[in-house]
Formats: structure tokens, C-alpha cells, sequence
């Protein structure tokens, strides 16, 4: 092993470690009782994973995560797609994404509660809300670009339109729409938290808010590192299924191969 | 009485009555309007009739901007004219099909396929079961020299290698036309030499209706029959020049021949003719 490739391995865990130091260091200094220091707080997370009830609250948070997330990625491909390929479908959905857009998908809660209750049907809801509007962006532009010969070349060998758009611009678009995905994924586990901050039922969100309403600032600190480490995975997850989904559009340091 | 298979994207005609071998593409009276932004529109192609004979190898040869790749695209079925009609084997043509095969440019080819990919989709899209396909895409993928590039990606070739499996992916479908537009023009001159070449000698084994755009007078002169050269603003036909050189052609036996040489004499006037009247009409 290289030791350029060992200082690409280690500088992750550096970085993570030196985070830490400066909180520990900081709160050291600061002396409070709301901010625990780092080893007090990493101290608190076996209590949270070892108690069977935290734990099913985060797997209950993750489940309606993925839920969401699914959901919106079945949605928003095929929706940003045809808005890609067709100029009538843009104009008709753009203007009322745009008004969708900027609106704090979390500050709908309230009122979807109110319309479906507390439990997972709201907060999956708020969830598919959050990060839709990301996929669907980026399936857009994905299928935007795709080149008009290629689709040209799929007519001529007897590609009907449906098929041309499941079997070319798809494909085709996959790059683009996965990173769409990617920034969801990050977006679903912000909303999901939120959610529960608002609605609070269960899940991870609640335990965290729970302990601070209690005053137990190891605990939140606890759930902020691990909700932390689960974005971490997760993308780390992702970002591996990416990686190898669209290995024919990565840029490559190869040189390609070439003669005339 | 027999009965015509239809085709995808293609008409047939009300029988004429006679049974002479029809031509194999028919172009009548097209024209091609565009909209400009400022809702100024721009005539394309004005009024072209052309026939094309089965087994030809046909040029179109222009300035940019003549229209030659729109009266190519028309022929594809990717393009509808805005007045006048072409024709495939006398059946009027509605939309892209099998029988007419395009290689572009920009090569087209399908990022997430490999070679044998890109080569088989046809086939397979032809209802071809997988072992037939693969072993009729692999003959075709040794026939255009890259044997043992089958499971290279298109981001892994060089452009000349890229175009080389275009025509691969075309061909294997069995089209009865090509239409080719300017297939070489992103290529550099060894590449490009190379593959007129190859794309001759292949040419020469079954005789495909050819339809190729260029605006390189020297490869029109090698490789066709005809040579449709055309003026610009409007898109019109200026004249058909026939090439009467001997085949199989190779290009460099060719450069010193002083037929070859006259033609591409002759075509280069006829193009110094048409940009002098677009100066001073």
C-alpha cells in the first residue's frame, strides 16, 4: 500500500479525531452543564444502543427514512424525466415547484398532522416532501442532456417512445439522477429528525429532544454523534451502490486505449 | 396479389400498378423551414428531388449550413419536411426505422453498454435470442477490427475506435440503407483515411444503399458513385457529379490518378462557384 493511499484511508478518521479533540477541548473551557464534554457524551452512547427501546425508536426513525425516500425517488425520476424530455411537461410542473421549493418542508408538519394524525403517515409524508424536489431536479437535468442522436439511433432500431425512455434516457440520465438521490438521502435523514422534533412520538428526533427537555446533555450529545454516524454510513452506503451503478460514466485516470 | 410487409415507421403506397424495381430512396420536392429566434424563418432545403438507386453509394457535399445533414435527417424519418415527401422503397417515410441505419457524428453510441453492447442492442431489440446476437455482433466487431476490445466501455476508445463500433451497431441490424452523416468529421486525417478505407472494403462486400454527408470534397470523390454537390441559403442542388473510377478503391492508388484528381478539381469550382454567387448574386 502506497503511503499517498494510506494518508487518503487515515485522513477521514483524522479528521473525526481532531473534531473531538477541539470538543473536548472546548468544553473544558466553557465549563457548562448543557455542554458535556466529547468522551462524556461518546460515554452516553452504549446506554442508548444497549436499550432495546432507543434502539427500536431508531430503527423505527430509519424505517420511515427509507420509506420516504423510496417513495420520492419512484415518484420524482419518472416526473423529472418527462419534464426533461418534454417542453409542455416542464412548463406545466416548474412553476409549481418553484413555489413548493423554498418552503420549509418541515413547517407543513403542523398542518399535515392535523390532516393525518402524529404517526408514520405524516412523517413519511414530510420526508417524501423534503427530497423530492432535489431528485426530481436533477432527473430533469439528466434527461435534459441526453444527446438527440442516441435517441435517434434507439428510434431507428425500433425503440418505441416508452422504451426509448426506459431504456435510453434512463441509463443514460443515471449519473445525474443518482446524485439527486445522494443529496435526498442526506436531506430524508435532516427532515426525519425534524419531523419527530415535531411529532413527538418515537424515533430517533424524540429521544434526542426528549433528554433535553430532561436536562440529560449526554444523552442529545449522544444522539447528535450518532445520527451523525448514520449519515456517514448511509452516504458512505450510497455513494458505494453509486460508484458501481454508473462505473462506465466515471472519469477515468486511465489513459484510454487508442489506435485509428 | 402479394402482400407488402409493413415495416416500422413506414407506409405502404397504394400500388401503382407496375412491377419495375423501384429506386431505392426517393426525394421529392422537399422543402425544410426552420424557426429563428426573432420569428424570422429560414429555409433550409428548397424544392430538392433526388433519387437514389439501390446499391448506391451516394454523397452529399455542401458548405455548412446547406442543409445536407437535414435532408439526411428526413430521410432517417427524424425529421419531417416542412413541404414535399421522401420515400423508402417506394413507401412513404413516417419515422425512423430498421431499414435505414444512421451513423453520426457525434458517434451516439451508448455510454453504459460495452462494445458488444453497443453492437448487440439491435439485434436484440429485433426479438434475435442472445446466443444469435452475440455471435453475429462478435463476426461484426472482428469485421470493423476491434477484436478483443468486446468488453470495452466507449469512454475507454479513442474517437476513431468510437465511430468503428457506431458502424459496428449499425450495420448489425441489417438496414438496407446507411445514412451516414458526416461520420469521419471529428476525426484526425490518419484516422479518417483509415476508416474510408475500411468503411470501402466493407462496402464492397454487400453493396448497402449508401447515403453519406460531408463537406470534404477529396472523401466524397474516393468513396461515391454520385456526388450531390449543394449550394446554401437556400438549401438547393447545385448538380449531381457521377464518379466513374474503377472499385475496390484504395486511396492512396487513387491520389495520383488523374481522373480522381479532375473530379476533385471539378467539385472544388463547382463549391468556389456556389460561395462566389452567395458574394455577389
Amino acid at each position: 500500500m502506497s503511503a499517498s493511499l494510506i494518508g487518503r484511508r487515515l485522513s477521514p478518521l483524522l479528521a473525526c479525531i481532531g473534531l473531538l479533540c477541539i470538543w473536548q477541548a472546548a468544553a473544558l473551557v466553557l465549563k457548562t452543564d448543557s455542554f458535556p464534554t466529547a468522551l462524556e457524551a461518546i460515554r452516553a452512547i452504549p446506554s442508548i444502543l444497549g436499550d432495546h427501546e432507543a434502539l427500536l425508536n431508531i430503527l423505527d426513525s430509519l424505517r420511515r427514512m427509507v420509506i420516504g425516500l423510496v417513495l420520492a425517488a419512484l415518484v420524482s425520476i419518472p416526473l423529472g424525466l418527462m419534464m426533461g424530455r418534454s417542453r409542455a411537461i416542464a412548463s406545466f410542473f416548474n412553476p409549481l415547484l418553484m413555489v413548493v421549493y423554498p418552503v420549509p418542508k418541515a413547517a407543513l408538519m403542523p398542518v399535515i398532522m392535523l390532516w393525518l394524525g402524529v404517526g408514520d403517515v405524516s412523517k413519511t409524508l414530510v420526508i417524501f416532501l423534503g427530497v423530492s424536489i432535489p431528485i426530481i431536479y436533477h432527473s430533469f437535468q439528466g434527461a435534459k442532456a441526453v444527446e438527440e442522436k442516441m435517441l435517434w439511433s434507439g428510434a431507428a432500431m425500433g425503440l418505441s417512445a416508452p422504451q426509448r425512455m426506459f431504456r435510453i434516457v434512463l441509463p443514460a440520465a443515471l449519473p445525474e439522477i443518482l446524485t439527486g438521490c445522494r443529496t435526498g438521502l442526506v436531506l430524508a435523514l435532516i427532515t426525519m429528525v425534524t419531523s419527530e422534533m415535531i411529532a413527538r412520538q418515537n424515533g430517533a428526533g424524540n429521544i434526542l429532544f426528549n433528554a433535553l427537555d430532561m436536562a440529560q446533555y449526554e444523552t442529545v450529545f449522544a444522539m447528535i454523534i450518532i445520527i451523525g454516524a448514520m449519515g456517514i454510513v448511509l452516504d458512505a452506503a450510497f455513494e458505494k451502490l453509486r460508484a458501481r451503478l454508473v462505473r462506465w460514466s466515471e472519469p477515468d485516470v486511465d489513459i484510454p486505449v487508442s489506435f485509428s | 396479389m402479394s402482400v407488402v410487409p409493413l415495416r416500422p415507421g413506414v407506409q405502404t403506397e397504394p400500388s401503382s400498378g407496375h412491377a419495375q424495381p423501384v429506386a431505392m430512396i426517393e426525394i421529392d420536392h422537399v422543402s425544410q423551414m426552420f424557426e429563428t429566434s426573432g420569428r424570422r424563418s429560414h429555409l433550409a432545403l428548397s424544392d430538392i428531388s433526388l433519387t437514389i438507386e439501390d446499391g448506391a453509394f451516394v454523397s452529399i457535399l455542401g458548405p455548412s449550413g446547406c442543409g445536407k445533414s437535414t435532408l439526411l435527417y428526413i430521410v432517417g424519418g427524424f425529421v419531417t419536411p416542412t413541404a414535399g415527401r421522401a420515400k423508402v422503397k417506394g413507401r412513404a417515410i413516417t419515422g425512423p426505422g430498421p431499414d435505414r441505419g444512421p451513423v453520426f457524428q457525434e458517434f451516439a453510441l451508448f455510454p453504459w453498454k460495452n462494445v458488444l453492447g453497443n453492437v448487440m442492442y439491435g439485434l436484440r431489440q429485433q426479438g434475435v435470442k442472445r446466443g444469435e446476437a452475440e455471435a453475429q455482433s462478435r463476426r461484426l466487431i472482428e469485421m470493423v477490427g476491434l477484436k478483443g476490445y468486446e468488453s470495452f466501455y466507449p469512454k475507454e476508445l479513442s474517437g476513431g475506435m468510437k465511430q468503428r463500433v457506431a458502424i459496428a451497431r449499425t450495420l448489425a441490424y441489417h438496414p438496407e440503407v446507411l445514412l451516414m452523416d458526416e461520420p469521419f468529421g471529428a476525426l484526425d486525417a490518419h484516422t479518417r483515411t483509415r476508416l474510408q478505407n475500411d468503411l470501402l472494403n466493407i462496402w464492397e462486400r454487400d453493396r448497402k444503399t449508401v447515403l453519406f454527408v460531408t463537406h470534404s470534397v477529396d472523401e466524397a470523390v474516393f468513396l461515391s458513385d454520385k456526388v450531390v454537390v449543394m449550394t446554401r441559403s437556400p438549401g438547393r442542388i447545385k448538380q449531381i457529379v457521377d464518379i466513374d473510377l474503377p472499385r475496390p478503391r484504395r486511396r492512396a492508388d487513387l491520389l495520383l490518378d488523374p481522373h480522381y484528381q479532375k473530379y476533385v478539381v471539378d467539385i472544388e469550382k463547382l463549391i468556389d462557384d456556389v460561395l462566389e454567387d452567395e458574394l455577389h448574386p
